[in-house]
Parts: C-alpha cells; sequence; structure tokens
C-alpha cells in the first residue's frame, strides 16, 4: 500500500504522461498567455538554462556532442518517441510550419534536434524515417539522436527535462529553444498557437 | 490559415446531419431529435481532425469538439472505430495524459478535445490512412446515445484546424 502510494506520488511528481507528453509544471493555457518573463509568446524561463553539454550517437552512427555541435545555431530541442501518436507529430509539424515562416538564410542557422526516449523501438534507421517526414522543403538541419538509457537520462538530466518512463512513452512534451547565445530563455508547449509562439521568438534569438 | 465562417456553419451542418442522420438502427432516444429545424440532437461534435500516422507510428490520434446541447451533463463512454483494432480515450487529467475510460462534458458546454487536452487513440490501424480521407467513428455517450463522427484526415503538415496561426504562416 504505502509503495503503491510513493509510486503514485512519484508519478505526479514529475508530471509525465500517460501515453505520451505532459506539461511539466504550469498548465499551457497559463504558460501561453504571454505573461512570462521576457519577450517571448512561449514559456519564459528564468533563470536562462545554458545549452546543455551531451554526447548521443545520430542516425548516421556517428557520435553527436550537442553542446559543440550546435553551439551558436538557434536551436530546437525535443526528447520524445517515434511511436508518439499526439504530442510529438504535432509539435514537429509545428515546428515545420514554424519555420516555413522565417526566411532562408534564418532557417539555415536553425538545428532542429530529436533525442528518442524509446531506447528499445526507437534505431537509427526508425529515427531518420521519422525525421524524414518533417524535414520538407526547409533548409534548417534536423538531427536524430539516441544512446543506452543512461545517456538518454543524462542528456535528459542536463536539459533540465524530466526523465521519461514507461519505455520513454511517458516524456515531457516541453520543445526548448536555445539562441545564439547559447541558453534557453524560452520554452514551448504543445497548444493552439505553439506555431505562433516558435515563429514569433525564434528570430528573437537568432542572429539579426 | 482561418477557419471562414461558410466552413464553420458547414462543418456544423454536417455534425448536426450525423448526430441526426447518421445513427441509422442505432438506439430509438435518437429519434428524439426530430425533423423539426429546431431540433438540436442532445451532442455536436464538430471540428473532427487527425493527421496521418507517420511511419513507423502505428496509431493516429483523433481531435474533435463535442457540444453538449442538453441542461444535464453526458458522459462519453466508449469510443468505436474501424480504422484500428482499438480505440481509447486520452485526456490530460491534473497535467498529465492519462488512458481514461470516460470523459463528463458539462451541461451546456464544450469540451474540445485538441493537441494540449486530449484525444481518441486508435491503435493497431487496419491499412493506410491519407490525408483528404475521413475515419468514422462513433461516440457512446451516456446520456445521448451513440454519436456518429467523420474526421478529416488533414496533410501532416498542414496546421491543425482551429489553431491561431500568424499572417505570414498561412499557405
Amino acid at each position: 500500500m504505502n509503495r503503491l502510494v510513493l509510486t503514485l506520488l512519484a508519478a505526479a511528481t514529475v508530471l509525465l504522461a500517460g501515453c505520451s507528453g505532459s506539461h511539466p509544471s504550469a498548465k499551457p493555457s497559463e504558460l501561453n498567455d504571454h505573461t512570462g518573463a521576457g519577450p517571448y509568446f512561449g514559456a519564459g524561463l528564468v533563470p536562462p538554462q545554458p545549452r546543455p553539454s551531451f554526447t548521443l550517437t545520430d542516425t548516421a552512427g556517428k557520435a553527436f556532442s550537442f553542446g559543440a555541435q550546435t553551439a551558436g545555431h538557434p536551436t530546437l530541442l525535443y526528447f520524445g518517441y517515434t511511436q508518439c501518436p499526439d504530442v510529438c507529430p504535432e509539435t514537429f509539424a509545428d515546428v515545420h510550419q514554424a519555420l516555413a515562416t522565417l526566411p532562408p538564410s534564418m532557417q539555415k542557422q536553425v538545428y532542429v534536434v530529436f533525442v528518442t526516449t524509446d531506447v528499445k523501438h526507437d534505431t537509427a534507421t526508425v529515427i531518420k524515417k521519422w525525421l524524414s517526414n518533417f524535414d520538407l522543403g526547409g533548409s534548417a538541419t534536423y538531427v536524430g539522436l539516441r544512446g543506452t538509457q543512461a545517456q538518454i537520462n543524462a542528456a535528459q538530466a542536463a536539459a533540465h527535462i524530466p526523465l521519461a518512463e514507461d519505455g520513454g512513452q511517458t516524456h515531457s512534451a516541453q520543445l526548448l529553444l536555445y539562441g545564439t547565445d547559447d541558453y534557453a530563455r524560452v520554452t514551448f508547449l504543445q497548444s493552439t498557437n505553439e506555431v505562433q509562439a516558435i515563429a514569433h521568438d525564434l528570430p528573437l534569438v537568432a542572429k539579426a | 490559415m482561418r477557419l471562414p465562417w461558410p466552413a464553420v456553419v458547414a462543418g456544423l451542418l454536417a455534425a448536426l446531419v450525423g448526430g441526426a442522420g447518421l445513427i441509422r438502427g442505432a438506439t430509438p432516444q435518437s429519434a428524439a431529435a426530430g425533423p423539426g429545424p429546431s431540433a438540436a440532437p442532445p451532442i455536436v461534435v464538430t471540428n473532427a481532425w487527425l493527421r496521418p500516422p507517420v511511419p513507423p507510428t502505428d496509431s493516429v490520434a483523433v481531435y474533435f469538439t463535442i457540444y453538449n446541447t442538453t441542461g444535464q451533463p453526458d458522459t462519453l463512454e466508449s469510443v468505436v472505430s474501424g480504422a484500428g483494432a482499438s480505440a481509447g480515450l486520452h485526456y490530460v487529467i491534473d497535467g498529465q495524459m492519462t488512458a481514461t475510460t470516460s470523459i463528463t462534458v458539462p451541461a451546456k458546454a464544450n469540451l474540445a478535445l485538441a493537441p494540449a487536452t486530449g484525444h481518441v487513440m486508435i491503435s493497431g490501424l487496419y491499412g493506410p490512412i491519407v490525408a483528404g480521407q475521413t475515419i468514422n467513428l462513433e461516440l457512446n455517450f451516456a446520456n445521448a446515445g451513440p454519436v456518429d463522427v467523420a474526421a478529416k484526415v488533414i496533410p501532416l503538415l498542414a496546421p491543425a484546424p482551429g489553431t491561431v496561426t500568424t499572417s505570414g504562416a498561412t499557405k
């Protein structure tokens, strides 16, 4: 009985999702109310979070050092899994639409990084195929990353994201945006105005 | 892409027709809606949509808005779809997306299943689902009985219907 209660408490504390995504702190409507800190439409992060350093494996099988290889670039970072039916494809569809509103010169600076939370099923081939559905007609660089469970956990911790559970299917819905100054000052959650928020905030953290 | 009013009205009409007309052979209580122009069905479902599944995903999330026209709360108790092996309700409860057995729609109120709030998940898809198709769902309500819904499959990268977009985002 006590163990059950503790388990429930633990689940509630990290606010993770049953099937796909979750909202880590406040309600999305509150976070997208344009009342957050700073000039952002997304949820302001106070204090700003530095671009994390972690090394995972990309879909070509090569080591990818997130901190070093995306440094100085506007970077969208998301942790999810390819079998995700709702938040993950919605978020990446939103990213696609938001990027399409930016001039190609700005798109070229942008990294979109997907880190799988499902270490068991998301192989390099699977991730590559999944991302190819969203990486269409734009100039941004899409990167799909995978690793051991320990590596994925370390990457989430470095990015201040609650650790995914249930084989990666219960995961945070946050889309972090790092700027050219290598800090994330804003994060996005799935909402009806996510496209607008990303399209508005990304130029604010990109080079003029 | 802003929803033009004619489309909204058309959608509403389609839902009305669906709610009243497509319940053929279902429980007799649906006949209570009657043929008159003023007879509103107890439950009206609008803006039903989904994106095609993204390979290797073998499930889809269907979104829609439920309007309970009656003066009593009604409860969506189950969903049936011919599109896949199983269909279930997922809803954000206390901040987390949760598989649930029922969702209650307050009296005279809207309840939206949207990407941030909830969906019907259809798993074990029987065949390909592509943009332009519609897939049918039967929503079973405690009071209103079965309500048939035709959900439109939108292109994978299209804006979600009913969302806010910047003027530049419109394609």
